[in-house]
């Protein structure tokens, strides 16, 4: 049996950064990984804001950043385009397209410098609790094996089972998992090369259609959606806006990515004793735009910190680490809530509704424009969309 | 549960299973099926339909 202070499971970005701050404070880490290769296959846009990594310090590295983004350019369902300068609207997720890849790989090699200790290929198949602490079973190349831990911290991305082992509540109901599949297309001819783009209304019911370029002419073009407000899957859909956006008329796919994305925002119940859940297995995705890199990296940032200060106070309760989820709340959770807000308004608009506020704000010079004016706007333009934004506050 | 060889294995029928029944390795599924309640949430959730019940 092998025996450790803090097991993580998953080493996703949110679990590389959690092993890396428990080890760096003090922690005995083992991190272990059900895939071979960490990071692939991908099942992410790619897209970090410049702002999310200043905060963790981490340096941008050309061997895992593609492509850095002036802006966002936003699509109606008629084709009408507004584009935002990055210097002059602040919005999350614009800053970055990563090689997914080679990030997390060197996520995780972070972390392997730090001292932790890291398996691959090896799936956690259950866990039982022994007196304070916990036994997780594992598989490694056909070899069943224990690992007694103190802390085990879930990292184990959307379709998580470890949190709901610890008799957390961490499952999803459909209607907060954005069903999403992406194209890597070669061939794709973009308006704003340097924009990353938002196709919003039919074309992704529920979520939204997306085209995050990587340099050159290559770019990830995805979609995500709720199976709730849809009959197709996600994959017909994506099939569909391939066929239709001018874009992508004459590109060609690479790599196709399915998965899931939570966007209920951060689940209630993120500590049991002995437990501690970060990333998507938390829900730490920003509802609005799907990006969870920065939010769960600083997830596994509080959880790495938390679970060395727990193995140093020899209090790996609930209690004992209640702090943890008091600095998520306020770190991740608190932001997270307008942004909920600002998806519910997006969702509830008609295409035609999205067609109208594009078309009035296409032109607009959005360095003048702030709250009131855009209100103001918005009166003038489409009372009722306007009508809908209020009952949401 | 019938998985179909275009399975990605993606795990998204996983995290919303309500029984947590879904094992996803690396390249199988395995299903618990001893405790499924039939609510074919799995099949229906499939983003490229690769679930038969």
């Amino acid at each position: 049996m092998l025996v450790t202070d803090v097991l993580v499971i998953g080493a996703g970005p949110a679990g590389s950064s959690a092993a890396k701050h428990a080890a760096l404070n003090g922690a005995e880490v083992l991190m272990i990984d059900k895939k071979s290769e960490i990071g692939a296959p991908k099942r992410c846009a790619e897209g970090v804001s410049k702002e999310g990594l200043k905060r963790l310090g981490i340096e941008p590295n050309p061997r895992w950043v593609t492509k850095e983004l002036s802006g966002v350019c936003m699509v109606s369902p008629n084709g009408t385009q507004v584009v935002l300068d990055e210097e002059k609207v602040k919005l999350p997720e614009a800053g970055y397209i990563l090689e997914r890849k080679v990030f997390d790989k060197f996520m995780a090699m972070d972390a392997g410098r730090t001292g932790v200790q890291i398996m691959v290929k090896t799936l956690a198949t259950g866990m039982e609790r022994d007196g304070d602490r916990i036994i997780v079973s594992a598989e490694h190349m056909g070899h069943s094996f224990k690992i007694q831990t103190k802390i085990l911290i879930a990292a184990d991305g959307p379709e998580s089972r470890v949190g709901r082992w610890a008799g957390l509540k961490t499952s999803m109901k459909p209607k907060n998992m954005e069903s999403c599949a992406q194209f890597e297309m070669v061939n794709v001819d973009m308006n704003e090369p340097d924009c990353i783009e938002f196709h919003f209304g039919s074309v992704a019911p529920g979520g939204y259609a997306w085209i995050f370029p990587k340099g050159d002419d290559i770019a990830n073009v995805g979609l995500g959606i709720l199976n709730t407000v849809t009959e197709k899957t996600a994959y017909q859909h994506l099939l569909e806006f391939v066929d239709q956006c001018p874009a992508t008329q004459n590109a060609q796919p690479v790599e196709l990515n399915i998965g899931g994305d939570p966007v209920g925002g951060v689940i209630k119940d993120l500590v049991a004793d002995n437990v501690l859940v970060v990333g998507d297995a938390a829900g730490m995705v920003n509802p609005l735009t799907g990006g969870g890199i920065a939010s769960g990296m600083t997830g596994g940032l509080i959880a790495g910190e938390v679970a060395a200060q727990a193995i140093k106070n020899e209090d790996w309760s609930a209690k004992g680490m209640k702090e943890y989820k008091t600095r998520c709340q306020e770190e991740i959770g608190d932001s997270f809530k307008k942004y909920l807000k600002a998806k519910e308004y997006m969702l509830s608009l008609s295409d035609e509704e999205l067609d109208t506020i594009a078309e009035a704000f296409r032109d607009s010079d959005f360095e003048s424009i702030n709250t009131t004016e855009l209100l103001k706007k918005l009166v003038k333009i489409s009372p009722k969309a306007l009508l809908k934004l209020g009952k949401l506050f | 549960m019938i998985v179909k060889d275009w399975c990605m294995y993606c795990g998204e029928c996983a995290g919303l299973c309500p029984r947590n029944l879904i094992e996803v390795k690396e390249t199988s599924l395995i299903f618990h099926e001893e405790g499924c309640k039939d609510c074919r949430i799995c099949v229906q959730i499939c983003p490229v339909e690769a679930l038969e019940k």
